[in-house]
């Protein structure tokens, strides 16, 4: 590799040997592509994707109809969204375990701002970027809970899990409010183009998540952080504030994630989340996002999104009985996760 | 290093403190131990309600209904509620029962589990304490084992309303057609009786045939996303879906929707807000409700009628001492009356509290 960026060289030179590198100074240089192991890796995990679909494909006629394209697309589309946010905490080399406390909140406020039974409010459009605001902030309180007060973020962010499953809990009040706004109900029921609209929302959104990671600081701070965190800092990045706006990035994307549960859902449900935060962590780690920063990526991600509902999807399709899915499921997923990381598995170093 | 010595004082400070609250309670147990045998004064009852949590509507209306009852008799019901956490329960009722003079204290609990039942019923025998538990206990404990103060136990017959609802549904698609069912927590008593209720409904009609069964954990994101799955395999045959629970129901009801599929029938149980809603709209077609508010205050009423000497626990018939309570099934015909459900205080007078047994569990 040579290293184009001739501003600071030395902060190019730690970070890791084939992921993007740090856009320290200098304009960012990359290519398209992912290089070296990492390569590989996607290439592992993408096979991993295609062989499991031409099992279930042999297995069930239904599996491979257009109708069940559409049925598992959709079924993605939260679980893809939310990935893409947990992604931006994992490539810091940290962990995000609020996930399904701030959708809970999240989800309660937009079902209490859009027309409800609940109450009068009727905000629309507004309701919905409040709900990702408030998603943002718990995010940023997450990660200024990390950087400002030295907490490891497993500690801070399952405590704003716990504080975001309280104000849901306190939203709630008993009484679930049912979503009567036709606009963000469509989310779920209306179809453009075969998908409903919520997979075309997801779909932007994870546009928008790849724009970020490679265009932005953000993003882009986010691989040198979680590569060499002490290099990036000694190079001039301001890590701590890097950081903070990662995990901002991530709840804003779990506000998304939630008010799409929402207009899926019906109303406001507070465990409407449940499940979501193991699945989206294991998502990423198959798609190639591993859990040690600074590798991966969001489109790496979107592979183990599909992975795992591909997964869900063939094992009910396939007549897998229901008392063994669990248990067959658990085993192609650390499967899976064994082909995506073999390939590197000699350069991850210490495995804890 | 100056930590320690500074602490000091407060600890010291702390242990003095406990050891006049300890005295102070002391005294106060010897005053009330006249009680305790059944004769404590309305204001000297202390009314306890614990459920797992209040995110869910089924469990608030089970305290609201507790809150009713207390208001009524002019007390105050204390909430506890421990996120499904058996430890956490185990833990609150210790120290709900720490204090003494708990002989007037009445518990309307719902236990974790199976097994959490005995720890908690052996904590109120110990503290005096009256103790109603209501959905969860080991089939071989029972309240006329020598203990006093387990007033009762209150339960519902799974598989009855596994059967009504699958009748309802199978009466609307006119007794033909095919059915998805979706199947709570399997290694629960409640999804297990339920789904052996179906399978007798099922027996029944042999125009109806079950097209697939998965489970959706209760839960209605999951429901959704197996609804959505399923449906794409049996579209063209579903006539109506069976759902363990109202949350399962209402995620199938909007996999429905989203699919475009109208007329399919959808029934579940738990008898939630929402669900009631969706009956009166003609959307979904029927649920089964044990009347949650009623629960939360049934426990209570039970509770403090013996704490009053009303009602001896001891000469209460067996058969009313752990028993299957009333159930009701809602549809489009009587769904009025249950959408705005009060509370007929008639029911908890100590001569009623009995009223809706249906029978003895088994």
């Amino acid at each position: 590799m040579t290293s184009p960026d001739t501003a600071q060289p030395r902060a190019a030179r730690p970070a890791p040997a084939t992921g993007p590198r740090p856009a320290a100074g200098g304009r960012p240089r990359q290519t398209w592509r992912p290089r070296g192991t990492d390569a590989v890796q996607t290439t592992a995990s993408l096979a991993a994707l295609v062989l499991m679909i031409l099992v279930f494909s042999v297995l069930d006629a239904q599996f491979r109809s257009l109708d069940n394209l559409v049925a598992v697309v959709d079924a993605a589309a939260v679980l893809a969204v939310v990935t893409v946010g947990l992604t931006f905490v994992l490539l810091l080399g940290a962990i995000d375990l609020s996930v399904e406390g701030v959708i809970g909140a999240c989800a309660l406020t937009v079902a209490l701002l859009v027309a409800n039974s609940r109450t009068g409010l009727d905000l629309g459009v507004l309701g919905v970027v409040v709900a990702v605001a408030l998603g943002a902030a718990f995010g940023l309180a997450s990660g200024l809970l990390s950087t400002r007060l030295r907490i490891p973020s497993f500690l801070t962010t399952l405590g704003v899990y716990a504080i975001g499953l309280g104000v849901a809990t306190i939203l709630f009040a008993g009484e679930r409010p049912i979503v009567e706004d036709a606009w963000l109900s469509g989310w779920a029921s209306s179809k453009f183009l075969g998908f409903a609209v919520a997979s075309w929302v997801a779909a932007g959104a994870v546009l928008a998540g790849w724009l970020t990671q490679r265009y932005t600081r953000v993003g882009r701070y986010a691989y040198a952080i979680g590569g060499a965190e002490d290099i990036a800092r000694l190079s001039g990045v301001p890590v701590a504030r890097y950081k903070a706006a990662a995990f901002a990035v991530a709840g804003a994307f779990y506000g998304l994630g939630a008010v799409m549960a929402t207009s899926q859902l019906g109303s406001g449900v507070v465990t409407a989340g449940s499940g979501l935060n193991f699945s989206a962590i294991a998502a990423a780690v198959i798609g190639g996002t591993l859990l040690v920063g600074g590798r991966g990526g969001v489109l790496q991600s979107m592979i183990g999104v599909f992975v795992l509902t591909v997964l869900q999807n063939g094992l009910i399709l396939a007549g897998v009985s229901p008392y063994a899915q669990q248990a067959v499921q658990g085993v192609i997923v650390v499967a899976a996760v064994a082909a995506a990381t073999w390939p590197v598995r000699h350069r991850l170093g210490v495995v804890k | 290093m100056r930590k320690p010595t500074r602490h000091r004082p407060t600890v010291l400070a702390c242990v003095v403190a406990s050891g006049l609250l300890l005295t102070a309670c002391a005294d106060d147990g010897g005053s009330t131990s006249a009680a305790g045998d059944g004769t404590c004064s309305p204001d000297e009852i202390t009314l306890i309600g614990q459920v797992r949590n209040q995110t869910n509507p089924y469990e608030a209306a089970w305290l609201t209904g507790g809150d009713t009852f207390a208001e009524s008799v002019g007390l105050e019901q204390q909430h506890l509620t421990y996120d499904g956490d058996s430890q956490r329960q185990q833990e609150q009722i210790r120290q709900a029962l720490a204090g003494s003079g708990m002989e007037c204290a009445v518990l309307n609990v719902l236990p974790n589990g199976d097994s959490d039942t005995a720890p908690i019923v052996a904590a109120a025998n110990e503290a005096g304490a009256f103790l109603v538990t209501q959905w969860n206990k080991p089939a071989e404990l029972n309240p006329w084992d020598g203990f006093d103060r387990w007033v009762a136990h209150i339960t519902y017959d799974g598989e009855e309303s596994g059967y009504l609802i699958a009748k309802a549904l199978f009466d609307r698609m006119g007794g033909s057609g095919g059915v998805i069912a979706l199947q709570g927590i399997l290694d629960t008593s409640a999804a297990q009786d339920r789904f052996a209720g179906l399978q007798r409904a099922l027996s029944e009609y042999p125009g109806i045939t079950l097209l697939d069964e998965q489970t959706a954990g209760f839960d209605r994101a999951e429901a959704l996303n197996v609804t959505r799955t399923l449906l794409t395999a049996h579209a063209d045959h579903v006539g109506g879906i069976w759902a363990a629970n109202d949350d399962m129901a209402l995620g199938a009801l909007q996999a429905l929707e989203a699919a475009g599929l109208e007329n399919v029938g959808v029934v579940g149980i738990d008898a939630v807000p929402e669900a009631i809603a969706a009956i009166q709209e003609g959307r979904m077609t029927a649920t089964v409700s044990s009347d949650g508010p009623w629960q939360g205050a049934i426990g209570l009423a039970m509770g403090y009628c013996a704490a009053t000497g009303e009602l001896d626990p001891a000469s209460v018939d067996n058969d009313d001492r752990a028993f299957f309570a009333e159930q009701f099934l809602i549809d489009q015909s009587n769904v009025a009356e249950f959408a705005a459900p009060e509370l007929d205080m008639a029911d908890f007078d100590c001569a009623n509290v009995f009223e809706r047994a249906t029978g003895p569990i088994g």
